[in-house]
């Protein structure tokens, strides 16, 4: 992988975010809301209303108004929110932060449970355990997250009051009472995803172990044990490392059901939430962290991905 | 273990069967082999003819379908068949190893070489990893790398075929293993990589006394290499016996095709050019092609940029009715001036076809690409897997054919005649075709158009000898019926040397030289083509003449 590959990844998130922006700037201006009137509520007067619009720069042409607001993100000003009057941004991130925890914790999850379930899924193929895998993958595709979500609350939660029904509790305030609070929701997202990836382990699995090196592997008279893992897994992870960047997107905008059911300030619920409320900064700016996290997660799998792999030469 | 008299392998009336839904289809057929220590017995046969199998089944190493009698198969005097899988995991790669066809997929691409060497030693030598490492450097060397620290560190993509092919060979010396199978080691390799690895073959055979079962297709490959050949048809070895005897006298009508179907340069297939004509129908001028693109952070940087280059500046002539020949080791370039040609790579410079000089794929008009057809060389990758038969062959006759001429479906039945397939396979698919058979229609397409260029890219190198014979002798009766000219690529040397008129060689992009095809073994030739006709086995010596 040349400086050349990543110089040109780089500016090419640059304009990936540029257009969201440009996207997200333009629906914003579509959208039947006033700030003003969010602002100072329907019963204003008009020469207020007209004040306020010239304080904000709401009468200026789109495009200056667009350069104005895309220099504030820039510099870290993601503008202030119409609701609260508080800055966008330090809110935001927090909720980013929170959604990020329940993410890695669930992506921890997922891949303990789905990487051993693939493996024993490909060398059982066809056998019992394959038929288990493959059964508890379909259920996991096929129930939707508030489904499985209010399942666990009932059951777990309600019904033999195990751990707390909901709510969150940063982990640095209190480690193991945040820690209880997020099982469930870990769980909950960690479902599909389990199917995904384990599928695919399954899969390219079974067609590395195919391969003509792994049967030169075996016939070396190498260890069964050295064969699946050091030979056969090692490759067989390489697209699995692209379905992971992908569910990473999943987990940032999906699990917006899943942080309502289970009241966690993420990410997903600001959105939620400033999107009920027309609260148009907090909307633009959400959105494009959202956009910019998952480019970067789909660059670091590149980027793993050719660390891996050293024949891919990309260019 | 084993003592000196006894043979190191031996194999007893033994035959299998692949289950498969519609019932057993026998494989092997009561194989009776033996080879003694030091000894290389080489095994011959078409692909089909059961050679993979036996060596899985020396191996122990066999699909789930496949059902065995109750022959033997003894290493010394262990008996194979008795050995559970774990007791043949400590026997596979310490007294018994194989190296492969092709080193390009047989070693894994994200370990480097350095570690698939030393965990032989330290699997069944009991090596600790940095006495393994230092033996696996020491084997390296053994092998002819003149780089051996270096090259345990290497991957396996960033090393060349020859080099790749000589670490699975020091991997299955690791050991000191009293059998090695060979699977068809040099098939994947150029014609000079592939010299250099059966001379060390030879050597570390002499020098280790190892029993060598070598499989090929290649007879007169095997006739250099093995003391004893075993002729191996649908199962069955119908000869064996001492190698120039066998090869001299064969008894078996299979042996004596297998033999006849070995090109031999002496024997010429095509008939000499009428009167040279004055004007050529093809004109190659300067033409270069390179690949790559210059990238952004060179551009930013000013740096110079570096392109691939696939042809440099090559110029040549192609007369009508000529057939030329285009030889060269891979990445030599052959190919990517036939997709010039046909407009599948851009290039700079001029070809002129018939006076018309055509400069890029804008002047490839209707009559120039009815004109030049090209033939790839694997059927399964140039016809379509969905459609029939008559679909392929009608696109020509849909898109160049003559109103006057009848109706599609006669002229695709009359193909198929010249071509010598049933005119039932009209209605069939091409998976429902042999190998042969499939590349038969697809020269089938190339003539419908009535070209007069026809481009042959490596079209039999993935054909058993016998099936390439027959390709080449139709190939020659449409030469004198069509009169089109062919350019045909190959590196088969001794069969450009019965069929061409004319022999350009190529190496790393550059056309080396021109010559008649009965003057190429001159000893005023280009050194890199005295290089390349050294390195080819000859069948004449081996084969008797």
């Amino acid at each position: 992988m040349s400086a050349n590959y990543i110089l040109k990844r780089i500016a090419l998130i640059f304009y990936t975010l540029f257009i969201v922006s440009v996207l997200v700037f333009g629906i914003t201006q579509i959208l039947p809301a006033d700030a003003a009137v969010m602002m100072l509520g329907e019963n204003a007067t008009q020469e207020a209303l007209e004040a306020l619009r010239q304080r904000m720069g709401l009468n200026d042409p789109v495009w200056m108004q667009y350069l104005h607001w895309a220099g504030g993100v820039l510099q870290g000003d993601f503008g202030t929110s119409l609701r609260t009057g508080q800055p966008v941004g330090p809110a935001l991130f927090s909720a980013l932060g929170t959604s990020l925890t329940l993410a890695g914790f669930a992506l921890v999850f997922m891949l303990i449970l789905a990487m051993p379930m693939g493996v024993i899924a490909a060398i059982r193929r066809g056998k019992p355990a394959d038929l288990i895998v493959s059964f508890i993958s379909y259920i996991g595709v096929s129930l939707p997250e508030f489904v499985t979500a209010t399942l666990a609350v009932m059951l777990v939660a309600d019904m033999w009051g195990l751990l707390p029904p909901a709510g969150y509790i940063p982990l640095s305030q209190d480690f193991w009472g945040g820690l209880e609070r997020l099982i469930l929701p870990v769980v909950v997202v960690s479902v599909m995803m389990i199917a995904h990836v384990s599928r695919m382990v399954r899969s390219e699995l079974v067609d590395v172990m195919h391969t003509d090196y792994i049967r030169a592997a075996r016939l070396k008279g190498l260890h069964p044990r050295r064969v699946l893992f050091r030979h056969g897994l090692r490759n067989a992870l390489l697209p699995t490392i692209t379905i992971v960047a992908l569910d990473v997107g999943y987990l940032l905008g999906g699990v917006i059901v899943v942080e309502e059911i289970f009241s966690i300030p993420g990410i997903g619920r600001s959105l939620m939430s400033a999107i009920q409320n027309r609260d148009l900064p907090v909307i633009q700016a959400g959105v494009m962290i959202m956009a910019a996290t998952y480019s970067i997660v789909n660059f670091a799998a590149d980027l793993m991905y050719a660390w891996l792999d050293k024949r891919i030469q990309y260019d | 273990m084993t003592n000196s008299s006894q043979p190191v392998l031996q194999i007893r009336d033994y035959s299998l069967a692949y289950h498969v839904p519609a019932g057993p289809v026998p494989v092997l057929k009561g194989i009776n082999l033996q080879i003694e220590r030091g000894e290389i017995l080489g095994l011959v046969g078409e692909s089909g003819s059961g050679k993979s199998t036996l060596a899985g089944a020396v191996m122990r190493y066999l699909s789930g379908n496949a059902h065995e009698n109750d022959g033997g198969i003894f290493l010394g005097d262990t008996d194979l068949r008795a050995q559970s899988q774990r007791a043949m995991s400590d026997i596979r790669g310490r007294r018994m190893s194989m190296v492969f066809q092709d080193p390009a997929t047989s070693l894994n691409p994200t370990l480097c070489l350095g570690e698939q060497l030393a965990e032989v030693l330290i699997r069944h030598r009991g090596l600790s990893r940095a006495q393994a490492w230092r033996e696996g450097e020491e084997r390296l060397a053994h092998v002819g790398l003149k780089t051996p620290a270096e090259m345990m560190h290497r991957m396996p993509h960033e090393v060349s075929g020859g080099e790749k092919q000589r670490v699975v060979i020091a991997t299955a010396f690791a050991c000191n293993p009293e059998l090695i199978i060979f699977d068809e080691p040099t098939t994947a390799l150029d014609v000079i990589t592939s010299r250099q690895i059966l001379d060390l073959f030879a050597e570390l055979q002499s020098e280790t006394g190892v029993a060598s079962l070598y499989i090929s297709h290649d007879l007169a490959l095997v006739s250099q290499t093995a003391g004893r050949v075993a002729v191996l048809e649908k199962g069955s070895i119908v000869e064996e016996g001492e190698t120039g005897e066998l090869f001299r006298n064969p008894v078996h009508s299979y042996t004596r095709a297998l033999i006849d179907a070995v090109p031999r340069p002496e024997r010429r297939l095509v008939q000499p050019l009428a009167a040279a004509s004055a004007t050529p129908l093809v004109t190659i001028r300067d033409v270069s092609v390179s690949y790559g693109r210059k990238s952004l952070l060179d551009s930013i940087l000013r740096r110079d940029f570096q392109a691939v280059v696939g042809n440099r500046a090559i110029t040549l002539d192609i007369r009508p009715g000529e057939v030329l020949g285009i030889v060269g080791e891979s990445g030599s370039g052959k190919s990517t001036l036939a997709k010039a040609m046909t407009g599948l790579n851009r290039f700079d410079g001029l070809i002129e076809f018939d006076g018309r000089p055509v400069r890029g794929l804008a002047d490839m008009n209707r009559d120039y690409r009815r004109d030049v057809q090209i033939i790839f060389q694997h059927p399964d990758a140039s016809l379509n897997p969905r459609q029939k038969i008559s679909e392929i062959l009608a696109r020509p006759i849909r898109l160049y054919g003559d109103r006057t001429d009848g109706p599609a479906r006669d002229r695709i039945a009359a193909m198929l005649e010249r071509v010598r397939l049933p005119a039932s396979y009209i209605d069939r698919y091409p998976h429902q075709l042999s190998g042969g058979e499939k590349q038969r229609i697809a020269i089938a397409r190339a003539f419908l158009s009535n070209p007069r260029l026809v481009i042959c890219d490596e079209i039999t190198s993935a054909l058993d000898v016998s099936v390439q014979a027959s390709v080449i002798e139709l190939l020659m009766e449409l030469h004198r019926d069509t009169g089109a000219a062919y350019v045909f690529i190959t590196h088969d040397i001794n069969l450009i040397r019965q069929i061409a008129h004319r022999i350009a060689v190529m190496y790393r992009g550059d056309l080396i030289e021109i010559v008649e095809a009965d003057r190429i073994g001159d000893s005023d030739r280009a050194p890199y083509t005295q290089q390349l006709l050294a390195a080819v086995t000859s069948p004449a010596a081996a084969l008797g003449g």
